[in-house]
């Protein structure tokens, strides 16, 4: 028996056996290399781009990487037809398209969020009138934690179709109050004084200035805008504080802030005149005494109601 | 003022009490003021206390690493030349605790002046400042340490244009402070590359033992060069 009846005589590999080894040897190699990737790229950006940012990118790089491998190495080593499975691609997708419209509306939209990056993880935004917090923002959905503390999930698509609100977009921000004084205060003084109050807080910002002018002579006070610019991190704080702040001192200094007031005329003005001026003499004694008495009862609820 | 102190040991420093005392093996660390009183306990009672000078752009807390200092008087500088001036900035106090081996850690900080800050820029793209006014010293000025200290700034004008100059940024994080008996100084520059444009920077003292540097707690080893610098880039 000479070399090639040997050769002849060993059994075959077949064709199909060799193509799948080398499928699952080719996938093996480009899982290796995607691994790889995601590991070089995980410790080169991590310090570079946001977490979520980061997460997206190595799923892209890993997951791109094998369908490379798949569509330009097994698929002709496996023997199936790139064209063939285009058009049956085409028509699936055109299926799975109709069928998960939503799904890949949300998926576009989350990849143009990530794009656009209108808002990033941990800024304060309202989206769609939900505030709150960004936790993540995912392939599919936007997680948000409201200032309650709930969880709240929106779709992608919402959240790109929608106006989006940040609030920490910018490093600075502006607050007003609108403080009232009564017509018979001061308000130069009180203008002064809240000038005094801002210049001696640390983060009422130098510049953009505060302003503080006279908006409008109200029907009952004079009513000073107060415009305060601060970092975003400590505008907050200092809204909720700086207003009691303002009342307090301005009390201190005898300027109040007043109580709505209306004028009333009484049709028994001239004998209310007669009785509190001098024409009160010339009253018959009996229907003065009555006089007084009346309006004595009624004063209390006079003041009640002028007060509302 | 600025120096080590073994516990237990109190200070009286303008209005200011700060004391370390000893209780059962461990150490409370307190300063009271007018306005606010700190208590820390420390569970090891083998440290040492160090007072120095820190960045100033800590309190009332750190919301930023950059310090404007915006000119009482603009100054003019020629075209390609380099000028000194003197100008001010607010001492902040930091107050170290060392362990026997040297290891510092910050425990409190304080200053005597008024903190002030300032957007420079704009709100979108501008940077958050320390705000602080000086007033402009062709040499060294006397000043009380306990409130200001100088930077002897060098400003080298790379136009061909006469230039004004109104304020100048700095970065934290390249800061040297150093610090004597009589001074708080810092060494700087401000390199004018355009009319809206300048770099700022911090240069090194040689030290003595009167004539120390303090400890920093802005410090850029994680951060590439150009990062412990200030860019000036909405206007000078």
């Amino acid at each position: 028996m000479n070399v090639t009846e040997i050769i002849s005589s060993l059994p075959t590999i077949p064709g199909i056996v060799f193509n799948t080894v080398g499928a699952v040897f080719v996938l093996i190699i480009a899982i290796a290399i995607g691994k790889g990737l995601t590991i070089y790229l995980q410790r080169s950006l991590k310090d570079k781009i946001d977490k979520g940012h980061l997460d997206i990118l190595l799923k892209v790089g890993y997951y791109g990487i094998i369908t490379l491998a798949i569509v330009v190495f097994i698929l002709p080593l496996t023997g199936i037809e790139r064209s063939g499975i285009l058009v049956t691609g085409g028509v699936l997708g055109i299926v799975i398209g109709f069928a998960s419209q939503s799904i890949v509306g949300n998926l576009i939209s989350g990849f143009f969020l990530i794009v656009e990056r209108p808002i990033k993880i941990g800024d304060q935004v309202s989206i769609d009138n939900n505030v709150g917090f960004v936790e993540d923002i995912n392939i599919f959905s936007t997680i948000i934690r409201t200032y309650e503390g709930l969880y709240m999930r929106i779709p992608n698509q919402t959240v790109f179709t929608t106006n989006i609100t940040n609030y920490v977009a910018n490093i600075t921000r502006r607050f007003e109050y609108v403080v009232r004084i009564r017509y018979s205060d001061d308000a130069e003084k009180a203008i002064r004084i809240i000038q005094e109050i801002i210049d001696s807080e640390p983060f009422a910002l130098i510049d953009p200035p505060a302003s503080i002018f006279v908006n409008n002579l109200g029907d009952n006070s004079i009513n000073i805008i107060v415009r305060i610019w601060a970092p975003i991190t400590e505008w907050y704080e200092m809204k909720t504080r700086l207003l009691l702040v303002i009342k307090k001192t301005l009390e201190e200094h005898g300027i109040e802030i007043p109580f709505p007031q209306r004028t009333v005329w009484f049709a028994g003005e001239l004998q209310t005149r007669k009785l509190s001026g001098n024409g009160k003499d010339h009253l018959p004694e009996e229907e003065s005494d009555v006089l007084t008495e009346e309006m004595t009862n009624n004063l209390p609820q006079l003041q009640e109601g002028t007060k509302e | 003022m600025f120096d080590k102190y073994t516990p237990p040991f109190t200070i009286n420093y303008e209005g200011h009490e700060i004391s370390v005392e000893k209780e059962q093996g461990n150490l409370i660390y307190r300063r009271t003021c007018a306005y606010e009183t700190t208590e820390k306990l420390i569970l090891d009672a083998d440290g040492d206390f160090l007072i120095n000078p820190i960045e100033p752009v800590n309190l009332p807390k750190p919301i930023t690493s950059f310090l404007l200092i915006d000119f009482e008087r603009p100054i003019m500088i020629g075209p390609a030349s380099k000028q000194k001036i003197y100008l001010t900035f607010p001492v902040e106090m930091g107050i170290f605790i060392s362990s026997r081996k040297g290891e510092h850690e910050l425990i409190d900080m304080f200053t005597l002046n008024m903190s002030k800050y300032t957007l420079y820029g704009t709100p979108n793209h501008g940077i958050m400042c320390r705000y602080w006014k000086s007033e402009v010293f062709a040499s060294y000025p006397n000043l009380d340490i306990r409130y200001e200290g100088d930077i002897e700034l060098d400003i080298i004008n790379d136009t061909n244009n006469w230039i004004e100059v109104k304020k100048s940024v700095f970065n934290a994080f390249g800061m040297k402070i150093y610090y004597g008996t009589d001074r708080t100084s810092m060494r700087a520059f401000m390199r004018v590359v355009s009319r809206n444009l300048a770099e700022t920077g911090f240069m090194t003292y040689t030290t003595t033992p009167e004539f120390r540097r303090s400890m920093e707690l802005y410090t850029a080893r994680k951060l590439t060069l150009s990062s412990i610098k200030g860019i000036m880039e909405h206007g000078i």
